[in-house]
């Protein structure tokens, strides 16, 4: 009786670290999103990912208000931000932007699907990481949130 | 019957050769890069590389609407005083190889000239009584890039266009600029990299 029990108990176990296994790689199958920022010297530092799934998601639990806003404010560049960004998906890992001088490094690539942001001054290290496909389908939400309040 | 058969064969091969080399135009056209590169040793050694995919530029030029930029197209600001730059350059392009306008002065020597199907803008800084090295500015542009940045109207340059034009060159020096400290250079290449 017990073997059993612990055979349904074992069952039930692998089916949830399946359905785990399966769900992480399908919210990262998208990429993550991931913002790194380290503050000079022995300052605190913080690394935040996020799936990249989740971030589009997201946006559709942010007020329609907030939406709005956020669109006025970018709206007019949307249209180039959703060509670049489409065309960025086709071209080849790059260096785009590189500013260096004695005090600090600004480094933007792209590399895979991910778009590179890498700023090391004085005072903090900041590397940013988005999935190049992100921009596009934010730029597109905000785009569709241009509606009546 | 055989010569039909091989002439046949010839057209094929023909058409066959035709679209590969027009394949190999389109290719060479889609992987186009501008570059930028500036060095200034003086002061904090300041570096600045960009690389740009030209059909980049070209997709979000037009959608950029700003104050004098509109659409991939920029307003000529100032006085051109009543100079119809199209036919000035049209005018150029249909004349042979020559320098068309030389200034000399105590500080600069000028040369606009066209050579080889390129307008070359030559400008070298006497050194006169600095003890700085003088500058010197060299800039090439094809004329299919010319007339493509002039082709909106009169007041008007079309960014666009020239860069699709651009695309459509080789490989292609445009600007340098050397003197003692700083050094610029922009460029068109079928590479990611500047280096």
């Amino acid at each position: 009786m017990a073997s059993k029990t612990w055979l349904v108990f074992g069952r039930i176990l692998f089916g949830v670290l399946g359905a785990v296994l399966l769900l992480g790689l399908v919210v990262y199958s998208e990429g993550a999103v991931t913002v790194y920022v380290h503050e000079k010297p022995q300052g605190t530092w913080v690394w935040v990912p996020v799936p990249a799934l989740l971030v589009d998601a997201g946006l559709s639990f942010v007020p329609d208000r907030d939406l709005r806003d956020a669109e006025r404010q970018i709206g007019p560049w949307l249209p180039a931000i959703q060509a670049a960004s489409a065309e960025l998906e086709r071209c080849p890992d790059a260096t785009l932007v590189e500013v260096k001088d004695s005090h600090e490094h600004v480094l933007i690539s792209k590399q895979g699907d991910t778009l590179r942001i890498d700023v090391e001054d004085d005072s903090e290290t900041v590397h940013v990481a988005l999935p190049v496909g992100l921009v596009n389908s934010v730029a597109h939400q905000l785009q569709g949130a241009d509606g009546p309040a | 019957m055989t010569r039909g058969l091989s002439v046949l064969r010839v057209r094929q091969l023909t058409l066959v050769v035709l679209l590969l080399a027009a394949t190999a135009v389109a290719a060479s056209a889609e992987d186009r890069w501008l570059h930028v590169k500036v060095d200034d040793s003086g002061g904090d050694n300041e570096m600045v590389r960009i690389n740009v995919p030209l059909s980049l530029a070209e997709k979000v030029l037009p959608c950029v609407h700003a104050e004098n930029f509109d659409g991939g197209k920029v307003k000529i600001q100032g006085n051109v005083n009543g100079v119809d730059l199209r036919q000035l350059v049209e005018a150029i392009r249909d004349a042979g190889d020559n320098e068309f306008v030389t200034v000399r002065d105590r500080h600069d020597d000028v040369r606009i000239a066209k050579a080889g199907g390129n307008l070359l803008i030559k400008v070298r800084e006497k050194d006169g009584e600095s003890k700085r090295e003088p500058t010197t500015v060299d800039i090439k542009v094809p004329f299919t890039v010319v007339q493509a940045l002039l082709s909106a109207g009169k007041d008007e340059l079309d960014v666009t266009a020239a860069i699709r034009a651009l695309r459509t060159q080789g490989n292609t020096e445009l600007v340098t600029v050397n003197d003692k400290t700083e050094s610029v250079r922009i460029w068109v290449d079928s590479r990611s990299a500047s280096e």
